[in-house]
C-alpha cells in the first residue's frame, strides 16, 4: 500500500484539530502517525517467516476547563470516525478532574533541519532485498565455529512518518526510515548450552553490514562455551553498550525526566549543577543526532528537537522537560515528549541519548585492566530500585579479563551496587562509540565494581 | 465478517498457491487512565479495527496486518503475504507443516457480571482516585502513587482455510498501582498488579480501598527494611515468587520454540529435572484469570497442560508448527496480543502444584535464611539462568521470620535450583501479570508457599 502523503496526513490533523474545537474543546491537538514494515524472520537457523505491517491511525487530545481527554482511532479514511473520535476525546475530558497545573499546549516554533533520517531505498525494498540480508547474515554466523548455531534473528525495513497540528498553531510533519538485522547465536558443547548472545546492526540508511552481524554473533557465542568460575571480589568492569543500556534504561534514564523530578521520584532533586558523575562523564540527549535511531524534527507535542546537555565533566545540567513538566517549572520544553504512534498521550523520554566518547580504543581499554571483567548481556537490570539505583543483576555471561586480554568466560557471575555511585567511579570513555535504541556510547569502564563470584 | 474472510482465505489458497490460510478479523475499544498522585494525566478511549492474515506457502509462513475491513486493501495484503512467503521459502531446508486439528465452528460469549463497557468512565476514575487516596494518605513518608488502568472490550473473528470458524468476545480489566516511600535518603517503592478477564466485578474481590493501602504499607515497611547478605542460603518462597519463578525461569524454556532453539529443555523431556515435589502446569482453562480464553489464535481449544509431574518433564506449550515437528497434539498456545501481530507461544495461567505442607512447617527448620514473599522483576535466559528480584522479603531466623530486607534477588539455574526445592506448601495463590516476548500477553502464574535448600541471594551488600 502506498505511503500517505504528507498533505494528506497534515489535513487529516488539521481537520481533527478543527472538529475538536467545534465540538467544545478549549485546545485540542491531533498526531497522526503512519507506519509500513516489511521484516523476516529466522528461526531454528532458517528464514521461515516474513511479514508486513501496515499502521495508521490518529490520536486526538482535547483541553476542557483544565480537564484532558484523548482517544484515538484507526480508522482514518472515514470522515465520521474522525468525529467520532473528536467526541471520546471529549467525553474522556468532561469526566475527568481538572488539572489545575495545566498551562496550555506548546506555542509555534520553528523547525530546524535533520540529517541521514530517511532513505527511499528503504522504502523500496523488496522482500528478495531482504531475504538476502537475512542469508548473508546467516552465512556468516554458520560459518565461525562448528559449535555454534544460529537460533533466531530478523531482517526489518520500516517506514514511519507522523503529522501534528495543535490549536496553537503547531502544524508539523517528519518521514524516516529505519533499517535492522540481528541474530542471536548459542553455542552448544555435548549437554552444555551457553546463554544466547546476540549482535545487530540498525541504521536510518541502507548500509547495513550483516556480514559482521553474524560474525560477531558467532564468535561471542563461541568463546563463551568454555566456562570458569570467577572469585567474590571488587574490581575493574567494562560495559560495553549492551550493558550500559541496561543498567542506565532503568535508573539514570528515570532520575532525569523532569515529571520524575517533580514528583519527587529522581535522586537529583534539587542537584542542578552539582556533581553526580565522574568528570570523565558527559552526556547529551541529542534529538537531532546526525542519522540518529530517535532523530525526528519535533518531539510527540510539535516541539522542536534540540540537543540538551544533561552531564557535562561529571555535573548534573538539565532535566529533560515535555510542555507540561516544563511550564511547571516555568522553563521551555526539551522537546522530550516522546509517543507510542497514535495509541498514546505524549510522556517524557530520552531521544538520542548520547554518552560522548573519550580517546580509548577498545584494546587500548582491555590493556587498562590487570584484573576485571567486561560484561555484554546483563539479566535483572528491570528490577533495580529506580530511585535509590541500587542493582543486583547477572552477567549472561561475562568475560574475565587478566593483564589486558580476555581469558575466559563466566556464567552466573552477579554484579551489585548502585548505578549512582557506579557513574561516579567511571574511569575511562572508549571511543568505539555505537547507537543502540536510544542509547548512543562507547564502551565504559567502572572501578571498584562489586562482583559476586560462583 | 465470515464472509469477508472467507474471500480473502480462498484468494490465497486458490489464487496465490498458499496451503493453509488464516484470517483473524479484531473490533476492539479500549479505555485507559493514567494517574499520577491526585492528578488525572490522562483519561483515554480508543478504536481498533484490523485484520491479521497469515499463509503457508511452499512452507514457509507469510503474514500482513492491516487496519482495515476494505476487502481491495485485504486483497493486497494477501496477495503481499503469499509473495512474500514464496520469496522467503526459497531457502528453506525443512518447511513448516501444521499438526492437525479439527475444523471448530463455535460462538464465545463472555458474561461478565459488570461490563466494562458498560461502566462510566466518571465510575471507573474514581475507583482509580480511590486507590491513589488511599495509598498516599496511609503514612505521610509516601511520596508518589502511580495508577494504570486498562479496559478491553472487543470481538475476535477466526477463520481459516481448514472450516474453523470461531467468534470470540474479548473482555478484560487490569490496573497496576506503585507507590513510592523516601526516608532519610531511602527510597523504597512497591507495586501491585490486578487482572481479570471475568469482568468490572474484579473491582468488587479487589477493593479499591485496601489496594491502596497495601501497596503503601510495602513501600513503608522496606524503609526499615536493611539490605540482604550476599551468598548461598535457604529460602522460602511465597506464591507470588514461585509465580514469577515457574513463569521466568521454567515456563520460557518449555515454550516449545524456544526449546527448540536451543533452550535446555528441549533434550530433557521425559527426564527429571527436579525434586519429586515438583509439579508445574500451564492452564488456559480457569475462568476469569488473566491468561484465560476458550481458543487460541490458531483456533485450537485451550487446556489444561502438564509441564512436569513429580520432577519429571512431561510436556512442553506448543502451536500447531511445533507440534507437528515434536509430533504431540497442539496445547493451545498461539496467542498474538492483536491483529498487528502473528500468534506465538505464549503462557496462559501457570503454576506450581500444591502439597501438604503449613507455613510454619516450611519456616520451622530454617536457622538462618529469607523468606521471599514478592517479587520485583523477573527474567531468564535459554540456558536456563534466571534472576528475579524481590520487593517484598524478610530474614529467617531459627524457624521464625525476623526483619524485612530490601533490594533482595535470587539468582541460579532453574533446573539446578529445582532439584533443590524440599518442602511444597498446601496453600494456592495465582497473581496476574504481563509477559514480553515481543508483544504482551496477559497470564497469570502462582502456587502454594515453597522452601528452596540453597539459591544465591543476592544485593547490594
Amino acid at each position: 500500500m502506498a505511503v500517505l502523503e504528507d498533505n494528506i496526513m497534515m489535513q487529516l490533523a488539521e481537520n481533527a484539530v478543527k472538529a475538536s474545537l467545534k465540538k467544545g474543546a478549549q485546545e485540542a491537538e491531533a498526531y497522526v502517525y503512519e507506519g509500513q514494515a516489511t521484516n523476516i524472520g529466522i528461526e531454528l537457523g532458517q528464514i521461515s517467516k516474513t511479514n508486513r505491517i501496515i499502521d495508521r491511525g490518529l490520536g486526538i487530545r482535547v483541553i476542557v476547563n483544565k480537564t484532558i481527554g484523548f482517544a484515538y482511532t484507526n480508522i482514518t479514511d472515514d470522515p465520521q470516525a474522525v468525529e467520532k473520535v473528536a467526541e471520546k476525546a471529549l467525553s474522556a475530558a468532561r469526566a475527568s478532574k481538572p488539572d489545575n497545573d495545566w498551562r496550555g499546549l506548546p506555542q509555534e516554533k520553528l523547525y530546524p533541519k535533520t540529517k541521514r533520517t530517511f532513505d527511499q531505498k528503504i522504502v523500496d525494498l523488496t522482500s528478495e532485498d531482504i531475504v538476502k540480508i537475512a542469508s548473508t547474515m546467516l552465512d556468516a554466523a554458520g560459518e565461525v565455529d562448528k559449535r555454534v548455531f544460529p537460533v533466531e534473528g530478523g531482517v526489518g525495513g520500516g517506514y514511519i512518518s507522523g503529522a501534528i497540528a495543535n490549536s496553537s498553531g503547531i502544524s508539523g510533519f517528519d518521514k524516516g526510515t529505519i533499517i535492522e538485522c540481528s541474530v542471536a547465536t548459542l553455542g552448544k558443547e555435548n549437554h552444555l548450552v551457553t546463554p544466547v548472545c546476540f549482535e545487530f546492526n540498525a541504521s536510518r540508511e541502507y548500509n547495513l553490514d550483516p556480514e559482521w552481524v553474524g560474525r560477531e554473533a558467532a564468535k561471542l557465542a563461541a568463546s563463551a562455551i568454555k566456562t570458569r568460575s570467577v572469585e567474590t571480589t571488587s574490581a575493574k568492569v567494562i560495559f560495553t553498550q549492551f550493558a550500559l543500556q541496561e543498567l542506565l534504561g532503568y535508573t539514570l534514564t528515570n532520575a532525569i525526566k523532569a515529571d520524575n523530578v517533580q514528583r519527587g521520584q529522581s535522586p537529583f532533586k534539587d542537584k542542578i549543577g552539582e556533581k553526580v558523575a565522574s568528570e570523565n562523564l558527559t552526556i547529551y540527549d541529542d534529538g537531532l543526532f546526525e542519522s540518529g535511531l530517535r532523530t525526528s524534527i519535533f518531539d510527540g507535542e510539535g516541539v522542536p528537537h534540540q540537543k540538551t546537555p544533561v552531564i557535562e565533566k561529571g555535573v548534573l545540567r538539565n532535566f529533560l522537560y515535555d510542555n507540561y513538566s516544563a511550564k511547571k517549572d516555568s522553563k521551555e520544553s526539551t522537546g522530550n515528549a516522546s509517543r507510542a504512534g497514535y495509541l498514546s498521550t505524549p510522556s517524557i523520554d530520552t531521544t538520542n541519548f548520547h554518552v560522548i566518547p573519550g580517546n580509548k580504543t577498545s584494546d587500548e581499554m582491555l590493556r587498562e585492566v590487570d584484573d576485571g571483567l567486561i560484561v555484554y548481556f546483563l539479566q535483572g537490570a528491570h528490577s533495580s530500585n529506580p530511585v535509590s539505583g541500587e542493582f543486583s543483576v547477572v552477567a549472561t555471561p561475562a568475560w574475565k579479563i587478566e593483564k589486558g586480554e580476555i581469558t575466559h568466560c563466566s556464567r552466573g557471575v552477579m554484579l551489585a551496587g548502585n548505578v549512582f555511585e557506579l557513574l561516579k567511579n567511571v574511569n575511562v570513555v572508549g571511543c568505539n562509540e555505537r547507537q543502540m535504541g536510544s542509547l548512543i556510547a562507547p564502551w565504559i569502564m567502572v572501578e571498584n565494581v562489586r562482583i559476586v563470584g560462583k | 465478517m465470515k464472509d469477508l474472510l472467507t474471500k480473502i482465505n480462498n484468494l490465497a489458497t486458490q489464487k496465490y498457491g498458499a496451503h493453509y490460510a488464516e484470517a483473524r478479523a479484531q473490533k476492539l475499544n479500549k479505555t485507559m487512565l493514567t494517574l499520577k498522585e491526585e492528578r488525572v494525566e490522562a483519561a483515554k478511549q480508543g478504536i481498533e479495527n484490523g485484520v491479521a492474515i497469515r499463509v503457508l506457502v511452499n512452507g514457509a509462513w507469510g503474514f500482513a496486518s492491516v487496519g482495515s475491513f476494505d476487502i481491495a486493501i485485504l486483497a493486497a495484503a494477501v496477495s503481499d503475504a503469499c509473495k512474500m512467503a514464496k520469496t522467503a521459502s526459497v531457502r528453506l531446508k525443512k518447511p513448516i507443516k501444521l499438526a492437525a486439528t479439527n475444523a471448530i465452528e463455535d460462538k464465545v460469549v463472555s458474561k461478565p457480571k459488570k461490563n466494562p463497557a458498560d461502566v462510566q468512565m466518571e465510575e471507573k476514575l474514581k475507583t482509580a482516585l480511590t486507590i491513589n487516596e488511599n495509598a498516599l494518605r496511609f503514612d505521610s513518608r509516601i511520596k508518589s502513587c502511580s495508577i494504570d488502568y486498562y479496559d478491553l472490550n472487543g470481538k475476535s473473528f477466526f477463520i481459516n482455510s481448514e472450516g474453523s470458524s470461531i467468534e470470540q468476545d474479548k473482555l478484560c480489566v487490569w490496573a497496576r498501582i506503585t507507590a513510592s516511600a523516601m526516608e532519610d535518603g531511602a527510597f523504597t517503592f512497591s507495586r501491585e498488579e490486578i487482572g481479570s478477564t471475568a469482568g468490572y466485578e474484579l473491582f468488587d474481590n479487589q477493593l479499591p480501598e485496601i489496594l491502596g493501602e497495601k501497596v503503601a504499607k510495602r513501600a513503608i515497611q522496606q524503609l526499615s527494611a536493611i539490605p540482604p547478605k550476599g551468598g548461598k542460603f535457604p529460602v522460602v518462597l511465597g506464591p507470588n515468587v514461585v509465580g514469577v519463578f515457574v513463569h521466568e525461569a521454567f515456563g520460557h524454556l518449555a515454550e516449545a520454540d524456544l526449546a527448540l532453539s536451543g533452550g535446555v529443555l528441549a533434550s530433557n523431556l521425559g527426564r527429571k529435572i527436579g525434586s519429586d515435589l515438583v509439579t508445574f502446569y500451564d492452564d488456559g482453562t480457569i475462568e476469569g484469570t488473566f491468561g484465560a480464553f476458550k481458543y487460541d489464535d490458531e483456533g485450537v481449544p485451550s487446556q489444561k497442560t502438564l509441564l512436569i509431574k513429580n520432577g519429571v518433564v512431561s510436556g512442553l506449550m506448543h502451536n500447531r508448527e511445533t507440534a507437528h515437528k515434536f509430533e504431540v497434539d497442539p496445547t493451545g498456545n498461539a496467542r498474538a496480543e492483536d491483529f498487528r501481530v502473528e500468534p506465538i507461544i505464549r503462557m496462559r495461567c501457570t503454576y506450581m502444584a500444591p502439597r501438604d505442607q503449613t507455613f510454619e512447617e516450611l519456616i520451622k527448620d530454617v536457622k538462618t535464611g529469607y523468606f521471599f514473599k514478592s517479587f520485583r522483576g523477573g527474567q531468564a535466559n535459554l540456558d536456563g539462568t534466571f534472576q528475579v528480584g524481590i520487593q517484598e522479603g524478610y530474614e529467617i531466623h531459627n524457624g521464625e521470620i525476623g526483619v524485612p530486607v530490601r533490594n533482595a534477588s535470587i539468582s541460579g539455574n532453574a533446573l539446578e535450583t529445582l532439584h533443590k526445592v524440599d518442602a511444597v506448601g498446601k496453600d494456592f495463590m495465582l497473581d496476574p501479570g504481563r509477559c514480553g516476548k515481543g508483544q504482551i500477553a496477559f497470564i497469570c502464574d502462582g502456587g502454594p508457599h515453597i522452601r528452596v535448600s540453597e539459591v544465591v541471594v543476592g544485593g547490594s551488600a
